[in-house]
């Protein structure tokens, strides 16, 4: 009943909002009505007649980012075929949408709509554009910007208001677009956004677009669930207040902690990307000692393999790679990189360091990040991706979509990597025709001039920092500014790490969070934009806030992190949190990475890999370049071929969305009968092969092997079934090798939970 | 409409070896046209059988042959008829010659990428890059495949593997992009198999298991890992686990499969079947694809090389420069042609005699032609600006010629093809509608070509 007397509401509210207009007069703006019922209509849809290929004869810009091209294309192109000026309802502007002639697309809105009466209008008056004096947007703003829902209420309708540049304000309910983030949960064409019936919390961003500007509401739907009683662990540190807060207020439980078993393969895979021996499994699970968990987080966090492992995700973002850099390049980049973690060197100044660097790309190790990007637009992405989260993209071509970025936006912002140049000393690469590869001493240093052109435009853009609403707060006095002189790449590596809500600092922690929890709090951790929102946004400026006062260090966020009982928490649902994915209620599991699932294989059987060019020994985390490539350099061994099926990233982007994780049939081919799992099962040295030579027994090889390959005691049921396997086979060493084929196969050593 | 419809003429007269061969008068033309804007197609191909000329074969050479070019323009070969009235082809592919009334050509294929592997990566994908860079490597950011793309928007159902690619994976220097899923995700890449065909024992030894492992043995460790997995219930349940398993249960479904092992048993074809299709590598790929195509297999990509070659009369691909004191027109007859011409025939006729060919696509294309002007190896280099692509099959008119290259074969003289026209065209005959989007790893739309489908080469 409720329900339905709030939808005469909104009736009679969006009545009376349809009948305003936003131009003066009658006559419908070009540019404010027009182009906004365009929008709405759903017909500058990249699926419609936004695609590339426009749609049955029709193109128009991408979601209306274009009105000039647009204005063009209704009224001149194909001799203005598509409106009828004499007779306005005969335009097929009008026609095809309300489907008095076929549409493809389907009806869009009906004859006697308020959008139809604006295209009507606006055809009727001879189809005017926009003077100089027409108003123009300033302000979209949507209420309320957060909500949370409580069953009953699983409806709201959200109201979008424009300030225009005459001051008045107008609701613009049946002018916006509004999207939701959540493809479960629906928004009407006038903007009430309906949750269905659910037995668990969710929560939706709804984009409102008007024009040029978009803003975010954010809802949450509560359940409701007679008897609930929150109960939580005790809080350990101000994460799980935050983390158990949200939840609360959401009616879901988090899950338990985790027992040890798991907790020490957890540990050892996300701080050191190995899992533990047997001993330190046995050891840690066996200690008595109450604060070991935090012990053996600061040891972890104190270890070379912890050095190695955070080594290799910067090696990742950074591109060394071997074609670009050279063998030499790699080593000394590799090796900077892993200096500067092994002394937990503050992001900012790590980031300046890398962004300022010039010289030898052999003596200064970091101006190999120039080395890789060889022009001023494909710098500016990858800085603008690493260190402030934002995939710029888009706005290379045209206006961001999704974002504030405009295309001056972008080359203002690509201005200041314009004078980076090389001096290229020696190129001693093997292919004449391949001038991706180099091979030899390079000088990374600054024109005295060159800058950038908007291909759009075809001005010359100077280079310009990002304004608030992209970057929010990011530089006292620096917003907007225009860079006439000076250095610009050490300006721009002094605006890195200035304020505590600064963007770069946001990005840095929601990345160190996303590698201990699998997803960030912003998700994918490269792309923060208004349309997508943290999942936690108060939890995202606490940790932002730890990480600056611990001096942009990544430590110490870990070491909060780890101790949290948020990262500590079971894999194993409860009623309530079952369906949660992004809150944290609990862990969910994921499938080791490459390297981690390689190494772990070699750890468990005690045999060394073979990667190409790098000696025996060497585990996959350490290797410092990616030799996947082909056949120039030293073949891949089998070792590389297995990373690079199993998603190790070839370090040809700037985006840790290089790196997979999914699971194909190849892979699983790979572990059922592949070169590198059958040659693992039965080289020479390997553990089966000290058992077949030693006087252990069966139940004892079963047992130390679960500890050194599952971190855990073998169960009763396994080891019956396993020392019968064994015992009533004539082939031992065969039995053997099905033993240890099964627990590489099993979902617990394949998986971190 | 009216307006549209006699510039449409205009722009897309039709040309066969002669027009009332292929019975398409003018109504039947706008009959044609309307259908498409109704969004229909007639999707008969269930396959497609991509043959990848890489290197760059010469279309002034092959197909489209200027015998009244000028000296220096003109190929050193003759021509000869063909099965079309009007048409030749050249002398080397005297067999070619004789089925060319089932090849529709599109005559002004077009794109402006001048290297290897920038021109490689938009032949196999309708997709020009951002720069013509020889630099150009497989990354996330750039465009799949065709196979894989078909993978992802109409995945076959007959437990065969959408998309197979084979015998090589093709390189010039760096491994050549558009070969694989990209963004896409692994799990859309094709099986890619390098193992040759032609070899007596070939099998496939991807979907083979190790001599001592027998399926027994295998199915008794699927035993002991689901022991250990049932030790931890919640761990099972979870999606990663579900995902993991799923993947168990399909890799075992195929080593179990009599259809895998049946589709790659080149070993059934009869002798002589194998002998007519030639026992080169390229032969047995191409008698393999059609068994694959029998067997449900979508999308069979067949490269010619697994390098862009031109040096060699024994093996390579077809960029045929003249360097190193080598000559063009002396290697291509030793080599590409003749195993061309052994080839294409029999794999066409054998697909017809089967009723394959009329629910099958073979597409026969390079990543570019050859300049019109001969260089001063007395060969030629490389000429994106107009070449020529074979089609037929899956419901293409057959002895259709689609736009005309100028006297010199230089540049589109009527009707020119873009890549991403080739790739609508392909898709249309696949039934499959061309503005679906992608989206790449930046979540931008993109649909999965970019250009009109050639519907006049249909019948």
């Amino acid at each position: 009943m409720r329900y339905s007397v709030l939808t005469i509401v909104f009736l009679i509210l969006s009545h009376s909002a349809g009948t305003s207009r936003v131009s003066a007069g009658d006559v419908p703006s070009f540019r404010n009505d027009v182009m906004a019922v365009l929008s709405r209509s759903g017909c500058s849809l990249g699926t419609c007649h936004g695609n590339q290929n426009g749609k049955g004869g029709l193109k128009l810009s991408l979601r209306g980012q274009d009105p000039e091209a647009d204005f063009v294309t209704l009224t001149r192109s194909l001799g203005a075929r598509r409106v009828n000026v004499m007779s306005p309802d005969d335009s097929l502007l009008l026609k095809k949408p309300v489907m008095e002639v076929p549409h493809e697309g389907g009806r869009r809105f009906r004859a006697g709509s308020e959008e139809y009466r604006v295209l009507r209008d606006w055809i009727a008056a001879g189809m005017p554009a926009d003077g100089d004096s027409a108003v123009r947007l300033v302000r979209l703003t949507v209420e309320p910007t957060e909500v949370t829902l409580y069953s009953p209420q699983a409806s709201l309708r959200l109201n979008a208001r424009a300030e225009y540049s005459d001051g008045s304000v107008r609701d613009v309910g049946d002018r916006v677009v509004f999207e939701s983030s959540n493809p479960a949960v629906g928004v009407t064409v006038n903007g009430e956004v309906q949750f269905p019936e659910s037995r668990s919390a969710r929560q939706t961003s709804v984009t409102v677009r008007y024009l040029q500007q978009q803003v975010v509401s954010r809802l949450d739907y509560v359940p409701e669930r007679p008897g609930f009683e929150f109960t939580a662990p005790a809080p350990a540190n101000v994460i799980d207040e935050l983390v158990f807060a949200q939840l609360q207020r959401l009616r879901i439980n988090p899950s338990e902690i985790c027992d040890d078993v798991t907790f020490v393969r957890r540990i050892y895979l996300d701080v050191t990307g190995s899992i533990p021996t047997g001993v330190q499994a046995k050891e840690f699970v066996q200690s008595t000692d109450p604060d070991k968990r935090a012990r053996l987080i600061d040891r972890l966090l104190d270890s070379p393999e912890y050095v190695d492992f955070q080594t290799l995700r910067w090696a990742d973002l950074l591109r060394v790679e071997d074609k670009t850099l050279d063998s030499k390049g790699v080593e000394v980049f590799h090796h900077w990189i892993r200096e500067s973690l092994a002394a937990d060197k503050p992001l900012h100044q790590f980031a300046a360091e890398i962004v300022g660097a010039r010289g030898s790309t052999y003596a200064e190790p970091p101006a190999n990040f120039y080395r890789a990007l060889r022009t001023p637009e494909e710098r500016s992405e990858a800085t603008a991706q690493v260190f402030l989260g934002v995939r710029l993209q888009c706005a290379r071509c045209h206006n961001h979509p999704f974002d504030q970025w405009t295309q001056d936006d972008y080359y203002g912002w690509t201005g200041f990597f314009a004078r980076v140049d090389y001096k290229i000393l020696e190129n001693r690469r093997r292919d004449t025709n391949d001038t991706h590869e180099f091979d030899g001493e390079q000088i990374v240093f600054m024109k005295s001039s060159g800058e950038v052109k908007n291909p759009t435009t075809g001005r010359t853009v100077k280079p310009r920092f990002p304004d608030s609403q992209m970057v929010h707060a990011a530089v006292k006095g620096a917003r907007g500014v225009v860079v006439e002189d000076g250095d610009r790449l050490l300006l721009l590596s002094e605006w890195f790490g200035q304020g505590e809500s600064s963007r770069f600092a946001a990005t840095q922690a929601n990345r160190i969070w996303s590698q201990l929890n699998g997803q960030g709090i912003v998700d994918p951790i490269d792309d923060f934009r208004s349309t997508n929102p943290p999942s936690n946004p108060a939890l995202l400026e606490a940790i932002t806030r730890e990480f600056v006062a611990a001096g942009y260090r990544i430590r110490p966020l870990m070491r909060l992190i780890l101790n949290s009982r948020t990262w500590q928490l079971s894999s194993r649902a409860n009623g309530t949190n079952e369906d949660d994915a992004t809150m944290c209620s609990h862990v969910i599991p994921r499938r080791l990475t490459a390297e981690q699932t390689l190494d772990a294989m070699s750890q468990a059987l005690d045999v060394s890999i073979r990667y190409g060019g790098y000696p025996e020994g060497t585990r996959a985390v350490q290797l410092a370049g990616v030799r996947n490539g082909g056949h120039r350099y030293s073949r891949p061994e089998a070792g590389d071929r297995f990373l690079a099926l199993f998603g190790k990233p070839g370090r040809l982007l700037t985006c840790e969305c290089e790196r997979t994780a999914e699971t194909t049939l190849a892979q699983t081919m790979e572990m059922v009968g592949g070169s590198v799992v059958s040659e693992l099962v039965q080289k020479s040295g390997n553990r089966i092969h000290r058992t077949l030579q030693s006087s252990e027994l069966t139940g004892e090889f079963l047992s130390d092997f679960w500890w050194s390959a599952l971190s855990r005691e073998i169960s009763a049921e396994e080891l019956r079934a396993f020392r019968e396997h064994v015992d009533s086979s004539a082939d031992r060493r065969k039995a053997l090798e099905d033993v240890v084929w099964s627990v590489l196969n099993s979902n617990e050593f394949l998986l971190r939970r | 409409m009216p307006s549209n419809i006699s510039s449409f003429h205009r722009r897309h007269m039709l040309r066969a070896g002669g027009a009332g061969m292929l019975g398409l008068t003018l109504p039947k033309l706008l009959q044609a046209d309307e259908q498409q804007g109704q969004g229909r197609t007639p999707g008969r191909a269930k396959s497609v059988i991509f043959l990848f000329q890489w290197g760059g074969p010469s279309h002034v050479d092959t197909f489209d042959m200027k015998p009244e070019a000028p000296d220096g323009y003109r190929s050193l070969y003759r021509t000869v008829s063909t099965s079309v009235p009007g048409m030749h082809v050249c002398e080397h592919l005297p067999e070619t010659a004789k089925v060319m009334h089932r090849f529709a050509q599109l005559r002004t294929v077009h794109h402006t990428m001048n290297n290897h592997n920038s021109a490689g990566y938009t032949a196999l994908t309708g997709v020009e890059p951002l720069v013509d860079d020889q630099r150009l490597r497989e990354s996330l950011d750039l465009f799949p495949g065709y196979g894989s793309v078909v993978d992802a928007v109409a995945p076959g159902v007959s437990g065969m593997p959408t998309c197979v690619s084979y015998p090589y994976q093709i390189a010039d220097g760096s491994v050549t992009p558009g070969q694989r899923a990209s963004f896409l995700g692994k799990q859309h890449d094709p099986l890619f198999f390098k193992d040759d065909p032609n070899d007596r024992d070939f099998r496939l030894s991807q979907l083979s298991l190790p001599a001592d492992i027998s399926l027994d043995r295998l199915g008794s460790r699927r035993g002991l890992q689901q022991i250990i997995n049932q030790q931890s219930r919640e761990l099972d349940a979870s999606s990663a686990a579900r995902g993991l398993n799923a993947y168990y249960d399909r890799a075992l479904e195929m080593l179990n499969s009599n259809r895998v092992r049946e589709a790659f048993d080149l070993s059934s074809e009869p002798e002589m079947l194998r002998e007519a299709y030639g026992r080169t590598t390229y032969g047995q790929s191409c008698l393999l694809a059609r068994r694959l195509v029998e067997h449900g297999v979508k999308f069979v990509t067949v490269y010619f090389a697994p390098s862009i070659g031109g040096r060699s009369r024994t093996d390579g691909g077809w960029d045929t420069h003249g360097f190193d004191n080598t000559r063009m027109y002396e290697i291509l007859p030793e080599w590409h042609l003749p195993v061309t011409d052994h080839t294409l025939p029999v794999l066409i006729n054998d697909l017809s005699e089967r009723g394959l060919l009329d629910e099958t696509l073979v597409i026969w294309m390079g990543e570019f032609g050859r300049t019109p002007k001969i260089n001063a190896n007395i060969s030629r280099d490389h000429w994106p600006k107009c070449y020529t692509v074979l089609m037929a099959g899956g419901g293409v008119q057959g002895g259709a010629v689609y736009g005309a290259s100028d006297k010199y074969g230089a540049v589109p003289d009527r009707d020119p093809v873009t890549t991403g026209d080739l790739a609508a065209t392909m898709y249309y005959a696949m039934g499959i509608d061309h503005n679906i989007e992608l989206r790449d790893n930046l979540n931008r739309p993109l649909p999965i070509a970019r250009g009109r489908a050639v519907t006049e080469i249909f019948s």
